[in-house]
């Protein structure tokens, strides 16, 4: 994006393309300059001294010097004006007609001093014609081609007339031409006429390549700020379904836009749930007293009510603008110009993007394109975000119903189980044998109940914002595991289920970030349901190891060295495939589970898995259905 | 023969009936308050050997108050008589948040917690266990 800023915020160095082809172009006359000097006072002592002929070799050399004096002044004029000059163009274009003048005079002394008409440097002012046209325009040409034939006509009809005396080359013309009418005649015409091609040769050629120039350039413009805009667009995407949270959607939406749009402010409105006014969701680049103007009201506003209908609205200068409702806010905030465009989900309309800029007329059809594009990608990531929002507050609002309505049945249930005991123990008076036998089945029904409404309540409380309040503490694991192996030996040994605890932690106790009951839960699920589930005879075997680093979190800096490892393998009666990826779903239990232990609530591994991710941590099962299953549970370990 | 009288604060009826039960079979004379204050105002009249005291009544921490109002270390407090009677905090709260109880002298100064549902046997055995430790 910021890159895309600079394309668009300064022109390309130098200034203008034809500033910038001027002065290259005056700096090249000025090299040649040198060549021509030099080669006039070369010339001269080579026809004098090699060729041995007679010719007015100071009038000569005094040009050559002349040429090559006012080079020098020439380039000294161009550095100047390109250190400091205000306006670069008109300086520029002083100088080439200076420059030409000046060569067009050095060039009618040359053809004087050379031998008039019989001079062979006449034709080198088809050169000086050439030049014009590349550095002139195609006007400016044909007026030099005028000036050239009156110069070099003037002079050749002077020196005809005797009213300029002639410099002859003796020994280089047998004749003297200049006096033959029909040579100077014939020499005019063709010179002139000649002078008058080229001129229009070159003035076109001149012109279609500066044209070619130009539009070449002005592509290349378009096709960098349409790549800065694809760019933007597609970073756009990017960032903006890289999150859910609303907030964080609508600010990087409006400060990408301005900054895409090289514009001094973006925002967006949202219609508030009457669908009557627009509040403001998200802004970038505008001053906290112009947002206090207040919400945009649908009634009062027909532009806002243009845009939602679905209009892109470009108000050119907010002074004029009718349509308005805080225009004189817009003006004193130095807002002139604006761009409108609606956000549409698939639910319809909801609100509005615009673009602001301190220059009038700014948008063009451009802009309304580029920031359609992005009203469109932006509504998607709107909505989604809207729906994960709305999805998020019933999710919670359901666990908080949940956890309300187990709690109130906890209590009653609760009291129909202890007078159903104070009934069992007898306390209530002798029974028969048939009403003590449904008592106890009552009593075990209420029994389980309270077991569902307590597994519901950890389930709910989970996934409340109870359990973001829970305190952490390093739990170390092995201790924690010992417990628990403890508290089962007993049903262990009485279902002749043989049960084996190892810890593979060298020398460090692994320990990690929890709530000590939480992990407790955790592990008295995992072991109660390996020795229910596992017929007299078997194994139920825990081990506790240091599970390798994983290069996520080493690549993060993690210091903790690796996570820990817990597996409970045990050589019950397997869950079923099909059973398999249901493990972890509220209610579920399996059929041959079932078949086995009637009471259960199916609630004990969804708050097994709920308890260790709320930790940070990772549970896996794998089983062979008649041979066994092995649960495995990953925690991030903490040093102590 | 236990004939030792025991305060049940509770307000409601079927957890004090399963109380009652047991307590009056083992040979306790149950008297019951169904409010905070009645509760305080029993303790003055009966002058009972233990306290069952409920945590929920008309506030969520009734009971709470009701064990800071009798442990009260002022000398000039209105039930300093009654500062030794050992008290059994009624909860059904262990299972349900995260919040943990201990007892403690300054914060809660009870004896002995007993879990809702209430079992029989158990009932009895911390009550024993409560009147045993108080010097005859």
């Amino acid at each position: 994006m910021q890159k895309q800023v600079r394309l668009e915020a300064a022109p390309p160095p130098g200034g203008t393309l034809a500033e910038r082809e001027l002065e290259a172009s005056l700096g090249w006359l000025i090299s040649l300059r040198w060549v021509a000097g030099l080669g006039v006072l070369i010339a001269t002592w080579a026809i004098g001294r090699i060729l041995a002929l007679q010719l007015a070799s100071g009038p000569l050399y005094a040009i050559g010097t002349s040429i090559l004096a006012y080079n020098i002044a020439f380039g000294w004029m161009l550095r100047r004006l390109r250190r400091h000059s205000a306006a670069p163009l008109s300086g520029a274009n002083r100088l080439a007609h200076l420059q030409i003048a000046s060569d067009w005079v050095a060039m009618t002394l040359l053809i004087h001093f050379s031998g008039g008409a019989e001079s062979p440097a006449i034709l080198y002012f088809f050169f000086h014609i050439a030049l014009a046209s590349i550095l002139l325009s195609s006007r400016a040409t044909y007026l030099y081609a005028v000036l050239a034939t009156c110069l070099v006509g003037g002079t050749l009809l002077l020196e005809y007339g005797g009213i300029l005396p002639h410099v002859a080359v003796v020994g280089f013309v047998p004749v003297p031409l200049y006096q033959q009418p029909a040579y100077v005649g014939g020499l005019l015409f063709f010179i002139i006429s000649a002078m008058f091609v080229v001129a229009y040769l070159a003035t076109r050629m001149t012109t279609r390549l500066r044209r070619r120039e130009a539009d070449v350039l002005e592509l290349s413009q378009r096709l960098q700020r349409a790549y800065g805009r694809l760019q933007t667009l597609y970073e756009g995407a990017q960032v903006v379904t890289s999150t859910l949270d609303l907030q964080q959607v609508l600010n990087r939406l409006v400060e990408g836009t301005a900054k895409a749009m090289g514009v001094r402010a973006c925002s967006i409105r949202l219609l508030d749930e009457t669908g009557t006014r627009l509040r403001v969701a998200a802004v970038y680049g505008l001053s906290q007293s112009y947002l206090r103007k207040g919400d945009l009201a649908l009634d009062r506003n027909p532009l806002a009510r243009d845009a939602l209908a679905g209009q892109a609205v470009i108000v050119g200068d907010v002074t004029t603008e009718p349509r308005l409702q805080f225009a004189a806010e817009a003006v004193a905030e130095g807002i002139r110009s604006t761009l409108t465009l609606p956000l549409h989900g698939k639910g319809g309309a909801l609100g509005l993007i615009r673009a602001y800029s301190t220059e009038a007329d700014h948008f063009t059809s451009d802009d309304e394109t580029f920031l359609s594009a992005i009203a469109g990608q932006g509504s998607i990531a709107i909505e989604n975000a809207m729906a994960y929002q709305k999805l998020a507050a019933l999710d919670q609002m359901k666990s908080r119903f949940a956890l309300t309505v187990t709690h109130e049945l906890r209590s009653p249930v609760s009291v129909v189980r202890s007078l159903l005991r104070t009934m069992v123990a007898g306390y209530a008076g002798s029974m028969t044998e048939a009403q003590r036998d449904i008592v106890a089945r009552a009593l075990h029904r209420a029994d389980f109940l309270q077991t569902l409404i307590d597994d519901l309540l950890d389930l709910a409380a989970g996934k409340s914002d109870v359990a973001a309040t829970e305190e952490r503490v390093p739990v170390p694991l092995d201790q924690a595991v010992e417990r628990v192996i403890k508290r089962f030996e007993v049903l262990a040994k009485e279902k002749q289920v043989a049960l084996e605890w190892r810890c593979e932690s060298e020398d460090r106790p692994m320990t990690i970030s929890a709530t000590p009951e939480g992990v407790d839960r955790v592990l008295n699920n995992l072991l109660s349901n390996a020795v229910k589930y596992t017929p007299g005879g078997g194994r139920v075997s825990v081990r506790l190891r240091r599970a390798a680093v994983s290069t996520q979190r080493s690549a993060a800096g993690d210091p903790s060295g690796g996570d820990a490892c817990l597996e409970v393998r045990d050589t019950g009666i397997g869950i079923p495939e099909d059973a398999l990826p249901h493990m972890f779903e509220e209610f579920y239990r399996a059929s041959n589970a079932k078949a086995l232990v009637k009471d259960g609530t199916g609630l004990g591994m969804a708050i097994t898995k709920d308890l260790v991710s709320r930790h940070g941590g990772r549970i896996s099962v794998e089983s062979v259905p008649g041979q066994g299953t092995t649960f495995r549970v990953t925690w991030p370990s903490v040093q102590v | 023969m236990a004939n030792e009288k025991i305060l049940i604060i509770d307000d409601d009826d079927d957890i004090v009936l399963a109380m009652r039960l047991p307590l009056e079979a083992a040979g306790y004379r149950v008297f019951r308050a169904a409010s905070s204050d009645e509760g305080l105002q029993s303790v003055k009249a009966i002058a009972p050997d233990l306290i069952l005291l409920d945590v929920m009544m008309d506030t969520t921490t009734a009971g709470i108050q009701v064990s800071l109002t009798l442990r009260n270390p002022d000398s000039t407090s209105e039930y300093a008589a009654f500062r030794e009677i050992p008290i059994l905090m009624i909860t059904a709260i262990h299972a349900t948040t995260p919040l943990r109880f201990a007892p403690d002298h300054d914060y809660l100064p009870v004896d002995a917690f007993i879990e809702k549902p209430i079992e029989p046997d158990e009932l009895l055995a911390r009550v024993r266990e409560q009147l045993a430790k108080k010097p005859a």
